[in-house]
């Protein structure tokens, strides 16, 4: 099940206090089902941003944003909920995993919220777990890990239900080149087995060039980068 | 089988998970002490209040008849006896005539509500021991020890029907024997003496003739008098034993809503600490909260995950509480525990009666209680963005 993103003319700025910080100026984006697409552009740029409003986390205060052809507008509270539950996939920049529960168990959140039932998908979180290599790292709690540890475990989580959409706020970014190519190939590997629609925000230019193609966010607006 | 609801998968582990949080656990520690403190000061004080009252009412129950019946004059009191005595669930029926007196012994004189009977002692005179063979008047025996009688002994009864001699009006008095007595007990207002109705023919004033009914029990009793209200004369009127000690039934009854408001406010004080316990544990947690909102969870999830939790607590607390208290109630009776001075009351120990219906009232009120603080308490999550949680 792949779906497409569609955002035309998104705008979002932050009012605090007299200061508006215009950070999305009408950004236009479109991601073909499956398609794997990296987002890169300097700090604070609006990557995370243009990530939550996708997600569904955030509104936008102007322009139209459709995931597989469905306006997230249109969504109310429950609605969204459920979106963000069956759709997509989030690898949050700042992990926020559960610290009361261990890595296994923060692995199969998703299939909690989802009351899917879990003898299953504990099995499949054992998985997802041992291919990022915490095999022995999965009934330690979050603050047992390192942060790159805690960061694959989020990638898993995201990854556990195998979501038409994944949203990656800069996975690898905590992660050495070895472990960062190893986790990489992982997502590469089930967003094609699944035919995800992938949207990753990277500073790796090496990653960036394995995505079929590399957006720039800068002063507001998405450009596509010529290869 | 579908899995629980994310809430009830959730609230357990948050709420072995606060334990860890010294603010928290000390808040949850005394929101759910004050509940259980509250339920069991709540159930003890109602379960002294029930003993207590059960130990009064069959002590004054037993002194009241169970229906009175109040003839209009002229009556014929025998032939209505007869007549009642037929109906379905009517033991016994005799005549009795009340009126003040004074009973005179050793040059002492008592004022006392003479009763007189036909056929045998009513059953509002327990635990009398009668002289077998003696014909008299029957009294107290807390009355017979202060004017220092025993049975046998002669007394003077004197009646408030006066006889007109050509010195004025003088009392009519007649002498009789102690024929037995009675157990007056702590409860009686004033001292009662009683005698055969042909004993007392003239001593006492020719009042309206009067039917004592004895049934099988006393809610026998409520409903055998309204069977016999359709077959006396008018002007009749059929008093219960519930009519007889209504202002005391109502005293008690008072006595224990009283008690039920004012105990429960401990109860309303320690769920307020709930309130506030929730309320540190979502500013602990909001950035969970908000990642699993961002993962899917849905508004209304979380607060009902935070409204078990409150029930985890506050219901633990409660049950607790509730436990402690029958314990307690339990153990303070079987030992006698809480003495009381003989003197004094009726009883020479406090004791507790817990009522299954009332120890679910108060806990079915406690867990209320807990429920509408916890949902109070989770009103600010409705407004949560996830947005602002994941972001940092
Ligand atoms: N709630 C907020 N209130 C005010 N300003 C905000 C708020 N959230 C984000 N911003 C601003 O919006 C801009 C974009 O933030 P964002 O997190 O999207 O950047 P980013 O591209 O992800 O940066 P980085 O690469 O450092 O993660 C930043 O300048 C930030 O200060
Ligand atoms: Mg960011």
């Amino acid at each position: 099940m792949s779906v497409e993103v569609r955002a035309r003319g998104l705008v979002k700025s932050y009012r605090d206090g007299e200061r508006v910080v215009e950070v999305l100026r009408g950004v236009d984006l479109d991601v073909a089902p499956g398609e794997l697409v990296a987002i890169e552009g300097p700090s604070g740029s609006g990557k995370s941003t243009l990530l939550h409003l996708v997600g569904g986390l955030d509104s936008p205060d102007r322009g139209e944003l459709a995931v597989g052809g469905r306006a997230l507008a249109g969504l109310d509270a429950e609605e969204l909920a459920r979106y963000r539950c069956q759709t997509v996939g989030f690898v949050f920049q700042f992990y926020q995993l559960l610290a009361d529960f261990t890595a296994a168990e923060n692995v199969l959140m998703p299939a909690r919220i989802a009351r899917l039932p879990l003898a299953s998908w504990r099995r499949r979180a054992g998985e997802l777990l041992a291919a990022v290599g915490l095999a022995d790292r999965a009934t330690h709690f979050p603050g047992q890990l390192s942060g790159g540890e805690q960061q694959r475990v989020a990638l898993c989580r995201a990854l556990l239900l195998e979501p038409s959409l994944l949203l990656a706020d800069e996975p690898t970014g905590n992660l050495d080149p070895a472990s960062g190519e190893q986790v990489f190939a992982l997502l590469l590997e089930l967003a094609r087995a699944h035919g995800t629609t992938s949207l990753l925000v990277t500073h790796n230019p090496g990653m960036a060039r394995r995505c079929a193609r590399v957006l720039r966010l800068q002063n507001g607006a998405l450009h596509e980068l010529s290869r | 089988m579908r899995p629980l609801p994310l809430a009830w998968q959730l609230a357990p582990r948050f709420a072995r998970s606060t334990r860890r949080d010294a603010a928290t656990s000390f808040l949850s520690a005394v929101a759910a002490g004050g509940i259980a403190l509250g339920v069991a000061a709540l159930v003890l004080a109602l379960a002294a209040l029930s003993g207590l009252q059960q130990a009064l009412r069959a002590e004054i129950l037993a002194r009241t008849p169970q229906l009175e019946i109040e003839l209009p004059p002229g009556a014929d009191a025998g032939r209505l006896a007869t007549e009642l005595a037929a109906v379905d669930g009517v033991e016994f029926v005799q005549r009795f005539a009340r009126a003040r007196g004074w009973l005179l012994a050793a040059g002492v004189a008592r004022e006392v509500e003479v009763v007189a009977f036909s056929e045998r002692l009513p059953r509002s005179f327990p635990d009398a021991e009668l002289v077998a063979g003696v014909e008299g008047v029957v009294v107290g025996d807390d009355l017979a020890a202060r004017l220092g009688v025993r049975p046998g002994d002669w007394v003077e009864l004197v009646g408030a029907r006066p006889t007109l001699t050509p010195v004025g009006p003088q009392p009519r008095m007649r002498s009789l024997a102690v024929a037995g007595l009675f157990k007056s007990g702590r409860t009686e207002r004033g001292d009662r003496v009683a005698l055969p109705l042909d004993l007392a023919a003239g001593l006492l004033p020719a009042g309206a003739p009067q039917l004592e009914i004895a049934t099988g029990g006393l809610d026998t009793a409520l409903a055998v008098a309204g069977r016999l209200r359709a077959l006396l004369p008018p002007g009749s009127v059929v008093r219960t034993w519930q009519d007889l000690n209504r202002p005391l039934f109502f005293a008690l009854h008072l006595e224990r809503a009283v008690m039920f408001a004012a105990v429960s406010l401990i109860v309303v004080v320690a769920a307020l600490v709930l309130v506030a316990d929730l309320a540190l544990l979502q500013s602990s947690r909001w950035r969970e909260l908000g990642a699993l909102a961002a993962m899917g969870a849905a508004p209304r999830e979380l607060g009902r995950l935070f409204t078990l939790l409150g029930l985890i607590v506050g219901g633990g607390g409660a049950l607790a509480g509730g436990l402690l208290g029958v314990v307690v109630a339990r153990l303070l009776d079987r030992w006698h525990l809480v003495k009381l001075p003989a003197q004094v009351y009726f009883l020479d120990y406090l004791p507790f009666a817990v009522e299954w219906l009332e120890l679910g009232t108060v806990l079915g009120v406690a867990l209320l209680l807990t429920f509408l603080c916890s949902r109070w308490g989770t009103r600010r999550l409705a407004e949560m963005r996830p947005v602002e949680a994941v972001r940092r």
